[in-house]
């Protein structure tokens, strides 16, 4: 066989199975690391290193909820494995503020993604022409549903249609439904129009004025009262949820980034974020807030326009959202 | 599914402005993408069918309700009337290919499709939803990496296929191109008609134009760079036929995607290894009914200069290169690959 003919024979293998992939809805895995021998064994041990911290992190955290005041005790130890040693529960009560816990203790598999289209009904968010925010974010979402849904998670679209639905009824349903991940998708608005980018953002404060109006805008319509603020943001376990959030953030905006780029050359990349959006605060999983693209960019309006561009924004987020679900697996299969 | 003859191997280049379809019974076919039905009784009547495809469909344009459900080279989403559509087209073309599907000669089909390279999986099994009942197994290949196979041109190589919904890039390294080889961008025949459109109807606000005259006049006198003379055409102003003097707008227009196509390739040859780089550069193939404009090849080579210069060849058979390459992957797969397929 000469090397033109065997060249081709192995670039049409390579045609056929890359078909026969697709026809099954697989896309190419994430490198895993081989089972060992010891495997079953190992397993066994890890059940039971993650099992104690969860178990009694999940008997301590209603309670520290309930006494988010408490002032008493002495400081915290260092390092979240701590919390871990068997001790009265309620000891726990002496710790008055939420503690930070490296996230990688507990790495609870991906199943079940709560994705928000952002905005609805008469909260049309922003608008260029024909172009309507929360359409767009709801075929974004749609399509980022299907894709989800073909690799197996459990998925739910806080809406289906053009319906209103407040922030605070969004957080509930992702609470609610005991989601793993949360997903809010958005469209972005600048007042320079020459600015075309995404962004990804997680909990936390900014100075930012510019990231405060957009707060404000997005947090209009929240469904909480200043009330309701100040516990939800009293009761932000932020260690681990945070971290989490970052890390889940950080895998969606390069892929954002990496995959809309090839299509969209001068897209900014305009990086992983943290702003007070009420839907961040008030879930209770990892949770994000995407700003996939520019509305007031006129070469981005006319990219949105088009279904093959949306198809891409939801590709990329797929990309990284499974890209994140695979870390949290791989950090299952290390151990400690 | 008996066929004494064995099965018909086909290779379809399913673009948005124009499907081709090669088979390896020598047919080679090429339609108009459009399909329409006709809007009421009357037309029905006039037309004596039920359905028109291609050319047809497009003269007939105002006694039918007419449909282009091949948008960029991908089925439109959202429409019934859009997915059927693509059937009637497929279904039509497949029939000038030869292609049986019913009685006691029906045709084995195995059927190689071309689509844009950055198509996503959802598109391609919309795709295998369409064509489901109309072939026995179908293969899904990039459109420039159907070109490279049927051109043989699989190592070292860049392929730009310039269609109507869009540009294609493919890098060729000698294994199956991944996404990091491929790029699509929509400038392409489509936006150059748009803007051309666009252009006159703010020079000619009293013109009558529409997308069809633009996308006419550009395939007729399309051209980039210095212009060899005054393109001249002919549209009613207030009904009354007038000449517009085109030569300016549509040079811009057919100019405009020159930059997007040199920076696309310009940022992919970088990415092949170093040793590599200048015979890529010099191995540029440029297919798609849209790379016929006069002058875009030339201005396409001379954007490469930046970058060390190189050489684009442009393809014999612009229509029918992608179908030629998809019978061409069709015809080599062994029987016990297209059993996985089917």
């Amino acid at each position: 066989m000469s090397h033109s003919s065997s060249l081709k024979r192995n670039i049409l293998r390579q045609a056929v199975a890359e078909n026969v992939s697709t026809r099954k809805g697989e896309l190419p895995k994430a490198r895993r690391r081989p089972k060992a021998a010891d495997e079953p064994q190992r397993s066994a041990w890890r059940l039971w290193l993650f099992a104690v911290p969860v178990l009694v992190l999940l008997v301590a955290l209603p309670l520290m909820r309930r006494a988010p005041t408490a002032q008493a005790g002495p400081p915290p130890e260092p390092g979240g494995l701590t919390m871990a040693a068997p001790v009265d529960p309620r000891m726990d009560l002496r710790y008055s503020a939420p503690q930070p816990i490296d996230s990688d203790v507990f790495p609870l598999e991906v199943r079940r993604i709560v994705i928000d289209p952002g905005h609805g009904g008469d909260d049309t968010g922003t608008v260029d022409h024909d172009l309507v925010e929360k359409d767009l974010t709801l075929d974004i979402g749609q399509r980022l549903a299907n894709l989800l849904r073909e690799q197996g998670y459990e998925v739910l679209l806080t809406r289906e249609d053009d319906r209103k639905l407040s922030l605070r009824e969004r957080a509930d349903m992702a609470n609610e439904q005991h989601s793993d991940l949360f997903v809010s998708i958005h469209v972005n608005w600048i007042g320079h129009r020459g600015i075309r980018g995404v962004e990804t953002y997680f909990l936390g404060t900014t100075e930012d004025p510019e990231l405060k109006e957009l707060a404000r805008r997005e947090n209009r319509e929240s469904g909480y009262s200043l009330a309701d603020m100040k516990l939800l943001l009293e009761g932000i376990y932020t260690g681990v949820r945070r971290d989490a959030s970052r890390q889940f953030a950080g895998r969606v905006q390069r892929s954002l980034y990496s995959s809309l780029r090839q299509v969209n050359p001068k897209l900014e990349n305009r990086g992983v974020k943290t702003a007070p959006f009420v839907v961040l605060v008030s879930t209770e999983m990892p949770a994000i807030l995407a700003e996939v693209s520019c509305l007031s960019n006129r070469e981005e309006a006319r990219l949105l326009s088009r279904p093959l561009y949306r198809d891409h924004i939801a590709e990329a987020l797929f990309r990284g959202i499974r890209g994140y679900a695979d870390d949290v697996n791989q950090t299952e299969e290390k151990g400690s | 599914m008996t066929d004494s003859k064995g099965p018909l191997n086909v290779g379809i280049d399913l673009g948005t402005s124009h499907c081709a379809v090669s088979a390896s019974n020598g047919q080679r076919q090429v339609i108009e993408s459009y399909v329409g039905w006709p809007v009421d009784m009357v037309a029905r009547k006039v037309l004596k069918k039920s359905v028109l495809v291609g050319t047809e469909a497009v003269e007939s344009r105002t006694m039918v309700d007419l449909h282009r459900p091949l948008e960029r080279g991908l089925l439109k989403e959202g429409s019934e009337k859009d997915l059927e559509a693509v059937k009637v087209l497929l279904r039509a073309l497949l029939g000038l290919a030869g292609v049986k599907r019913r009685g006691k000669d029906k045709t084995h089909v195995r059927a190689v499709v071309g689509v844009p390279a950055e198509a996503m999986r959802v598109n391609k099994q919309q795709l295998r939803n369409a064509l489901e009942g109309e072939v026995d197994a179908l293969m899904i290949v990039s459109e420039p990496f159907a070109v490279a196979y049927g051109l043989d041109a699989l190592l070292h190589s860049l392929v730009v296929d310039i269609g109507a919904g869009t540009t294609d890039f493919c890098v060729m390294r000698g294994r199956f191109p991944t996404e990091d080889d491929q790029r699509t961008l929509d400038n392409a025949g489509d936006s150059i008609d748009e803007l051309l459109l666009k252009q006159l109807r703010e020079k000619h606000a009293d013109a009558q134009l529409s997308i069809f005259m633009a996308r006419a006049w550009k395939e007729a006198h399309g051209f980039v760079g210095e212009a060899q003379q005054r393109v001249t055409v002919t549209a009613p102003m207030a009904g009354k036929p007038t000449k517009l003097d085109i030569t300016d707008e549509l040079r811009s227009a057919c100019e405009s995607i020159v930059e997007p196509i040199t920076e696309t390739m310009r940022d992919l040859l970088p990415r092949v290894e170093p040793e590599f780089q200048e015979k890529v550069r010099n191995n540029v193939i440029l297919s798609g009914g849209t790379s016929q404009i006069a002058g875009l090849r030339a201005a396409l080579q001379a954007g490469l200069k930046p970058v060390g210069g190189g050489k684009i060849k442009a393809v014999k058979n612009p229509v029918f290169e992608g179908s030629d390459g998809g019978l061409a992957l069709a015809i080599d797969a062994p029987d016990s690959d297209w059993d996985k397929l089917g």
